[in-house]
């Protein structure tokens, strides 16, 4: 199999008939991907690439039943209403709901994705202040986000959602049993490359996006890629900032993860500059020791995860 | 954006939160309103103030030497930063001092409310206990009210409650009052603040803020330049993040994450990268020719890397001919080698050119194609740019 991703997968595009949707839909077309709609509220009736465009997810849903993942690339202002319309549609006859939101959107207010990942979580009846005291990935994911800023998701020969490999994805990626779970989507697609250059297949590529808060966290993918037959081997690849290579560390122990984990960690240079020094991603920001390439190179290591130095030595650790 | 207390401190009035009368001041000769007790307080982006020498009490009431201090502290600089502002406030007695913040973790995933009961300096020492908060029922005051209870104090859930509004309402990342004290009266005040906005959330944000370098110096003309190549213009991103370093070797790196990759791989072999910028998000030609303008315009530099990952849809061809047109009008012509390592969409088209134009227009082009390592392309670099020169030292 694969993790997210597969044949089955049937996409609806938010944003269809802007630049990056309207490109991305055609994209995954010529992946083989099943593109069964589009949505851009006002502009429902047209076809874009042969592809329905409605009104609203509701509209497309009830036309369209199959549909069980969505791709967004909708303007950043405009997120929260768009995640919020996929989130809530539910298809009227059979219940069937979209269960994978995967988002391109750029520069999303942090507030608007912490909204989201709420609502998605559909955690409403524990409300309120409570003790720090449940692991998000214990908490149930009904509908699972990849995003905000995922380049995107692709299981080699099966499919792909979003702009991961553009227009050329053959080019880089090749079906295997490794699976790569990625903060930046460029060096998604460059580690998918060394490995492929090295007669290693990538079984499920993921972009989960540099931001401070994301929908998947590289936790919640090593819990996916735990039950995927495929999968044998995972690589992160992950940046100081943030607590999420911390927390895969803390996974990976306390879950007694089977399959070998090779990491490589960028943003050593990052701690010479001033603390709260902004860099690429949004997320790759230090306050002091929280989020450091020290703090996570070492829960890493502890938790037996190999280190690659160089993105280059990847394929050996995997050996 | 880090914002200085003051600013913090008149987001807090507009919440209603109680703040201590103060008065800004730019030079030491105006007119102080604020009757002693007084605190002079250097306003300054950089943590551990006090520590610094950046907050001064004048006990005596009437107030002395005011303008003596304010002239000390106006002409300081502290942790690199020249004070430009003084903050001149009565002086609050008070027993009790707490810290209190609303801030966003990764662990849960959402806003979290941090609290300690004992607040000041050197919290990041303290215990601090944080809860998470449930950004959804909350838009209910009613709702977080009832949260609150039993969590902390009683006296300061309405606090609390200002600050959450301060937080959701201006779109922070950080909403932090240390200390937050209850003064002799019963009285809750914040005395300082700490308030980080969240950039992407500027376009619904009223309020304004001029641009500040949290670099602990002032921007430098190069910085002040790339950031304005992304101004209005939203097809990709080159500039927007810039920072001059204080070496030799111009970095022109594309992705957000494959840039900091790079720069890691250039330092640990003993390159000096003169600047760090990323550009990603297939920006357009005249962005590129922007950028590499202002990236060449630094003298003594030793060499330029051009180095990105395996592009999934930045066209390759057009920002290499961008940044042709960008080196073609820097003054004196680079004679320093430039390394170029990138992959993507239209890789090969954007290499012949390349070749045809480092030949024919006599540029020291070393061009690599995805088949070689990205950062293995450092060594080359330094190798080229350093030579002999660097093996000697």
């Amino acid at each position: 199999m694969s993790i997210l991703v597969n044949e089955k997968t049937k996409v609806l595009v938010q944003g269809i008939t802007g630049k990056e949707g309207s490109k991305v839909a055609l994209q995954m077309q010529n992946y083989g991907t099943k593109v069964l709609a589009g949505v851009t509220p006002g502009k429902g009736g047209q076809e874009i690439h042969g592809i329905p465009v409605y009104n609203s997810v509701a509209e497309a849903l009830e036309n369209h039943p199959g549909i069980n993942t969505s791709f967004v690339a909708v303007p950043s202002f405009a997120c929260l209403g768009a995640l919020e319309e996929a989130i809530k549609a539910v298809h009227p006859a059979s219940g069937s709901k979209i269960s994978l939101i995967n988002v391109l959107t750029e520069h999303i207010p942090i507030q608007d994705t912490a909204k989201a990942i709420a609502l998605a979580r559909n955690t409403s009846e524990e409300s309120g202040v409570r003790k720090l005291t449940l692991p998000p990935s214990e908490v149930e994911e009904k509908i699972r986000i990849v995003g905000p800023s995922s380049i995107g998701i692709i299981s080699p020969g099966l499919g792909k959602v979003g702009s991961i490999g553009g227009d050329d994805p053959r080019g880089v990626f090749r079906k295997g049993n490794v699976g790569v779970i990625s903060k930046s989507g460029g060096m998604a697609s460059e580690v998918s490359w060394i490995l492929t250059q090295a007669g290693m297949g990538q079984s499920t590529v993921i972009g989960i996006g540099g931001d401070i808060l994301e929908g998947s966290s590289f936790a919640d993918l090593l819990e996916e890629f735990a039950k995927d037959d495929l999968t044998k081997a995972v690589v992160i690849f992950g940046e100081i900032g943030g607590t999420y290579e911390e927390d895969a560390a803390e996974f990976i122990k306390k879950s007694k993860f089977k399959k070998k984990v090779v990491a490589f960690i960028s943003g050593l240079f990052a701690e010479t500059l001033p603390s709260g020094t902004k860099l690429g991603h949004a997320g790759a920001i230090v306050y002091g020791e929280k989020g450091s390439y020290r703090s996570k190179i070492e829960s890493l290591e502890d938790a037996g995860v190999k280190i690659a130095k160089t993105p280059d030595e990847i394929p050996n650790l995997l050996r | 954006m880090l914002l200085f207390e003051f600013e913090g401190l008149e987001l807090f009035d507009k919440c209603g939160i109680n703040t201590p009368r103060r008065q800004l001041v730019s030079s030491p000769n105006e007119q102080i309103e604020i009757k002693g007790p007084l605190v002079l307080k250097a306003q300054v982006l950089s943590g551990k103030r006090l520590a610094a020498g950046g907050v001064i009490k004048i006990q005596s009431d009437p107030p002395t030497r005011v303008k003596e201090y304010l002239t000390q502290l106006l002409t300081e600089t502290i942790n690199h930063e020249k004070v430009e502002k003084v903050l001149v406030e009565e002086e609050v007695e008070y027993e009790d001092e707490y810290y209190l913040s609303f801030s966003y973790s990764t662990e849960v995933r959402g806003p979290v409310m941090t609290f300690s009961s004992s607040g000041g300096t050197g919290i990041e020492d303290k215990r601090v206990k944080s809860y998470p908060v449930d950004i959804l029922s909350t838009s209910e005051v009613k709702k977080l009210r009832l949260h609150l209870r039993g969590v902390i104090p009683k006296e300061l859930i309405d606090t609390a409650l200002k600050l959450w509004e301060v937080f959701i309402k201006y779109d922070c990342e950080l909403a932090e009052i240390n200390p937050l004290v209850v003064d002799k009266k019963g009285k809750i005040l914040a005395l300082d603040s700490k308030v980080i906005l969240d950039d992407d959330g500027d376009f619904r944000r009223e309020e304004k803020f001029s641009q500040r370098n949290s670099f602990g110096r002032p921007a430098t003309n190069a910085e002040i330049e790339a950031r304005k190549i992304d101004e209005g213009d939203h097809r990709g991103t080159a500039g927007s993040v810039y920072w001059d370093l204080p070496g030799d070797i111009a970095v022109l790196a594309a992705g957000g994450g494959g840039s900091v990759v790079n720069l890691d791989a250039l330092i640990a072999l003993g390159g000096k990268p003169a600047n760090y910028t990323e550009h990603s998000g297939n920006p357009p030609r005249e962005k590129l020719k922007k950028l590499t303008k202002i990236l060449l315009s630094k003298p003594n530099l030793k060499g330029l890397w051009i180095v990105g990952g395996t592009a999934n849809f930045t066209d390759i061809y057009e920002t290499l001919m961008g940044f042709v047109e960008g080196l073609r009008e820097v003054d004196p012509k680079p004679a320093y080698p430039i390394v170029i390592r990138r992959g993507g969409p239209r890789d090969k088209e954007a290499f012949e050119a390349l070749k045809e134009i480092g030949e024919k227009e006599g540029f020291d082009f070393h061009i690599y194609g995805r088949e070689t390592p990205m950062t293995s392309t450092a060594k080359i670099m330094v190798d080229l740019a350093y030579g002999k020169e660097k093996l000697s030292s």
